[in-house]
């Protein structure tokens, strides 16, 4: 009850410290559909969950390419995302205008945050409600970040972000000394695994509602298309993580 | 650079340098990029500044050098360090190669240049990374070009063909070296902004190697000079 007092804008600390504006924005990330991201030494794979308004509706986008050697996967307010990915990419071209190389995963990503922690301190704006998953390749090697709301972020080996993303989590807390030296292939067929344990009972991984990305060190980004996702997907059933184990 | 002129109001532009610095010769040698310069800043035709160094260094694997307005040079030089201090500011280790700064320096030349006032120089980037040995040409209009060698100034039209001749892109550094030494001791006879002290710079593997001045060999005892000086004034 007494949240309530403290919750009104961002220029209000709670006694315990907190900015409540800022946690119900992460909240918003909470309930966006599940997002996920792993890498490998060579490579990063995002796989989403798109979720579908309606019969009538297409399926919402999660995942998209800010330049060749860059990509994000959102998980919250679409709206807040396609702002975040204009400037994103905006960053990039003009990075490769001046320098004639790729703009730095981590300083992008600082920018990001930098911006999003802006939105905290003000009394007449309202924190982005939407969390990324941002995958890159550069110079340093291949990375995978979240950003928050709140403007923190942070660097992966791998992360879920979203509704049920907990049980994502505890797969990769199994599994993720497996990733480095997986194939790309391996690496898929971990996110997808991931990715169905983070469905409802009476939902199933298929091609329309499944998304997935890789980047790779000689790999631009790219998504697969609705053919190879249904081959991963028939994969899916016969993958078992030990076996990885066993042939290493 | 941009002077307000408190007489007309007018904005001016840099029209024509002041004090000025001579030609650059860059070579690639096996192990990595060499750069030389000499040490002179002409006033005009006068030769006022007999010592300034006009190699500096930009970041551990990239240096700079340029022939044109020195006072440009000055400025450019700080330019290149903002950049890679940037790196300082986002704790992220990640430095600019040779080749961004060459693309920068082209983009910033060209901004100028569309403006009617340009970095009066002549723009030598020269540097060594991932294994790979760089050297950069940006011009006064912001022209950008890579190449294995690079020459500025009265250099391009008189150590060209010394340079075809006796230097190619595997040779050692001490070929490079005496190369380039032997490309000042012949702009040194021919062109009347040069200067007999030189400086040489390399970057390889190691980083980036700014050497101390040298003077170039002359020789002005040839018979010739000699028997001149003692000939008979002609009378009538």
């Amino acid at each position: 009850m007494l949240k309530h007092l403290y919750d009104t804008d961002c220029v209000t600390w709670s006694p315990q410290g907190k900015l409540f504006q800022v946690e119900y924005a992460m909240e918003a990330v909470k309930q966006g559909s599940i997002c996920l991201g792993l890498k490998s030494n060579d490579f990063v794979v995002l796989c989403s969950l798109k979720r579908q308004p309606s019969e009538l509706a297409g399926y919402q986008e999660k995942q998209f390419k800010i330049d060749d050697h860059m990509a994000i996967a959102i998980a919250g307010l679409t709206a807040d995302a396609r702002v975040l990915c204009k400037y994103m990419r905006t960053e990039c071209l003009e990075y490769k205008y001046t320098y004639e190389s790729h703009h730095p995963v981590g300083r992008l990503v600082f920018k990001v945050a930098e911006k999003s922690q802006h939105k905290t301190q003000s009394g007449a704006k309202r924190p982005y409600g939407v969390g990324l998953l941002v995958a890159g390749i550069d110079p340093n090697g291949v990375h995978l970040f979240e950003t928050c709301p709140s403007g923190n972020y942070y660097e992966y080996k791998c992360q879920a972000i979203g509704s049920r993303s907990q049980a994502a989590r505890t797969y990769f807390e199994s599994w993720f000394h497996l990733f480095e030296k997986s194939t790309l292939e391996q690496l898929i067929l971990h996110g997808l695994s991931a990715l169905k344990k983070a469905i409802m009972e009476d939902e199933e991984l298929n091609e329309k509602n499944v998304e997935v990305g890789i980047l790779g060190k000689n790999q631009k980004f790219i998504h697969l298309n609705a053919q190879e996702l249904k081959d991963y997907i028939v994969k899916l059933e016969t993958f078992n993580a030990n076996t990885q184990i066993q042939q290493e | 650079m941009i002077f307000n002129s408190e007489i007309s109001g007018q904005q001016q532009h840099t029209t024509s340098p002041v004090v000025t610095g001579g030609s650059v010769i860059a070579l690639v040698y096996n192990g990595g990029v060499i750069v030389g310069t000499d040490t002179l800043c002409s006033y005009g035709s006068m030769a006022a500044f007999k010592n300034v160094q006009k190699i500096a260094q930009i970041s551990k694997n990239t240096i700079y050098a340029s022939s044109g307005e020195y006072s440009d040079f000055q400025q450019v030089v700080k330019e290149l360090a903002k950049i890679d201090r940037s790196a300082l500011q986002y704790d992220d280790g990640v430095h600019p190669s040779p080749k961004d700064y060459g693309n920068f320096l082209a983009r910033l030349s060209y901004k100028k240049r569309c403006k009617i006032n340009p970095l009066y120089l002549q723009n030598v980037i020269a540097g060594f990374h991932n294994g790979e040995r760089y050297l950069g040409l940006i011009d006064i209009y912001g022209t950008y070009l890579e190449s294995n060698f690079i020459t500025t100034g009265f250099a391009s039209y008189f150590c060209k063909a010394i340079i075809s001749n006796y230097w190619n892109e595997n040779c050692t550094l001490d070929q490079a070296k005496q190369v380039i030494r032997e490309c000042f001791k012949v702009l040194f006879c021919r062109d009347c902004r040069a200067h007999d002290v030189i400086q040489l710079a390399y970057v390889d593997a190691q980083g980036a190697h700014i050497e101390e001045s040298e003077r170039v060999e002359t020789k002005w005892d040839f018979n010739g000079f000699k028997s001149r000086a003692n000939e008979k004034l002609h009378t009538q």
